[in-house]
């Protein structure tokens, strides 16, 4: 016993230097794997309200260029209006339309707190729970993609960014190329990587990527970026891709979230495949 | 007790610095500035290590919390606050530290500080990138990260101790 208490003296400050890293390592990958809880991170009510306010601030700083953007946006939306349509045929009835069902639906946010500079990057968005929105949403910009929801909070959300790790966005080549996954190599904010093509494929600079949407988060057809250069992955027959992304992920402001209203219908569709197959 | 008020109105500004402007600046090239480990390097030298760790821990989790990075600057703090006894120790002068200096690049010199200080440095942002990028594959990445980082930082800190730690000297 004795021996015991000389051992815990001796070593205390090693046995406090332990405890403490291994809380803070606890935290760290708790958040990063497991994400339970929006305590200590942006998307807390407190502190989601303290960078709101700061975000208001620093808005201004980039309120030119998002104008832009939205106008941009707006005038091309408007061209898709009915309104703006003459019609040439004039129902006397009304058919309730079952050819086209609704599947996304895309609730606007503000993004009050966003880092570029690290390995995994995340942006905080000033709507949640109560806005309907749920882990595992897309999250997209008028430019292209942005993210995925990450985790809930009642009032404020973190939306993981393109910017990480484990993104693995699966997207297409062209409007009807080869597939492949979208990664980040963390070296520089406006370039991504994609793998999984074949090195046999012919692939041209300036192509656009666009989304796959084959697990239904993301919907179909949205630009990622343009390819700007591709090298052979080494001992294996795949092109490392080099992707400009159509956004700038470093002055985004305004995103939407994409509420997929089919997404549990496939899903479930999806679990009945035996495993084996996969 | 004017050293409590003095060192309290630190770590806040400390806080502030770090989560509302150096944060906030994009430098691109993997290069983010650190001001925190300063906090700790300019502790009084008889600082107890137990109070060093916890206001490591403190400073770190409470930073964490508004830049998402959930407990990694805690965690490199901590490891430069258990670390800066040892090397205090392997560094210290013929005569021993002067109890009415602190570790600053003017009580103490500059050679002293870059050397102690970038020990300290370099292996708590080691520390830190190594456990955010976590792949032995990025171990480049990890590289090119702290040589940006210690860089700016290393500018940032440099500035600081010429203007705001400078007073002690005139008087």
């Amino acid at each position: 016993m004795q021996n015991l208490f000389a051992f815990l003296r001796r070593f205390r400050v090693f046995i406090f230097f332990t405890a403490l890293q291994f809380i803070c390592l606890f935290f760290y990958v708790q958040f990063v794997a497991y994400p339970k809880s929006v305590f200590l991170s942006t998307a807390s009510g407190v502190n989601g309200r303290i960078q709101k306010w700061e975000g208001s601030l620093t808005n201004h700083f980039f309120l030119e260029e998002n104008n832009r953007k939205l106008r941009l946006e707006n005038a091309q939306l408007r061209k898709r209006v009915f309104v703006n349509f003459y019609k040439h045929d004039r129902p006397t009835h009304r058919i309730k339309d079952t050819l086209y069902e609704q599947e996304y639906s895309f609730i606007p946010a503000e993004i009050i707190h966003s880092s570029s500079a690290r390995r995994n990057n995340y942006f905080t968005i000033n709507i949640g729970e109560i806005q309907g929105i749920k882990k595992n949403m897309a999250v997209i910009s008028p430019n292209g993609v942005v993210g995925i929801v990450f985790k809930v909070g009642k009032h404020f959300s973190l939306v993981k960014s393109v910017l990480t790790q484990d993104i693995n966005l699966d997207v297409i080549v062209g409007k009807d190329g080869p597939h492949g996954l979208l990664k980040w190599d963390g070296y520089n904010p406006r370039i991504g990587i994609v793998t999984g093509v074949s090195s046999d494929l012919n692939i041209k600079k300036n192509k656009a990527i666009y989304t796959l949407g084959a697990s239904g988060i993301f919907p179909k057809g949205l630009k990622v970026g343009t390819i700007v250069s591709k090298s052979r992955v080494e001992d294996q027959a795949l092109w490392k891709i080099e992707v400009l992304f159509s956004e700038d992920y470093r002055t985004l402001q305004s995103v939407y979230v994409v509420n997929s209203l089919l997404q549990k219908e496939l899903h479930s569709l999806q679990l009945e495949i035996p495993e084996e197959l996969e | 007790m004017k050293n409590i008020i003095t060192y309290s109105a630190l770590f806040g500004l400390f806080f502030c610095l770090q989560v509302f402007v150096f944060n906030r600046l994009e430098i691109g090239f993997g290069a983010q500035i650190f001001i925190l480990p300063l906090f700790l390097m300019i502790l009084p030298f008889d600082t107890n290590v137990f109070g060093l760790m916890a206001l490591g821990f403190l400073l770190g989790i409470s930073v964490d919390a508004f830049s998402n990075t959930f407990g990694l600057n805690a965690s490199s703090l901590v490891l430069f606050a258990y670390l800066r006894p040892i090397v205090f120790e392997s560094f210290r002068p013929r005569e021993g530290y002067d109890p009415l200096k602190i570790p600053t690049a003017s009580d103490m010199g500059w050679d002293w500080f870059l050397v102690v200080f970038g020990i300290l440095f370099v292996s708590s942002l080691l520390w830190y990138f190594v456990w955010e990028i976590f792949r032995f594959a990025e171990i480049l990445l990890v590289l090119r990260n702290l040589f940006m980082s210690v860089l700016v930082s290393a500018v940032a800190i440099s500035i600081s101790q010429f203007f705001f730690f400078n007073e002690r000297k005139k008087k």
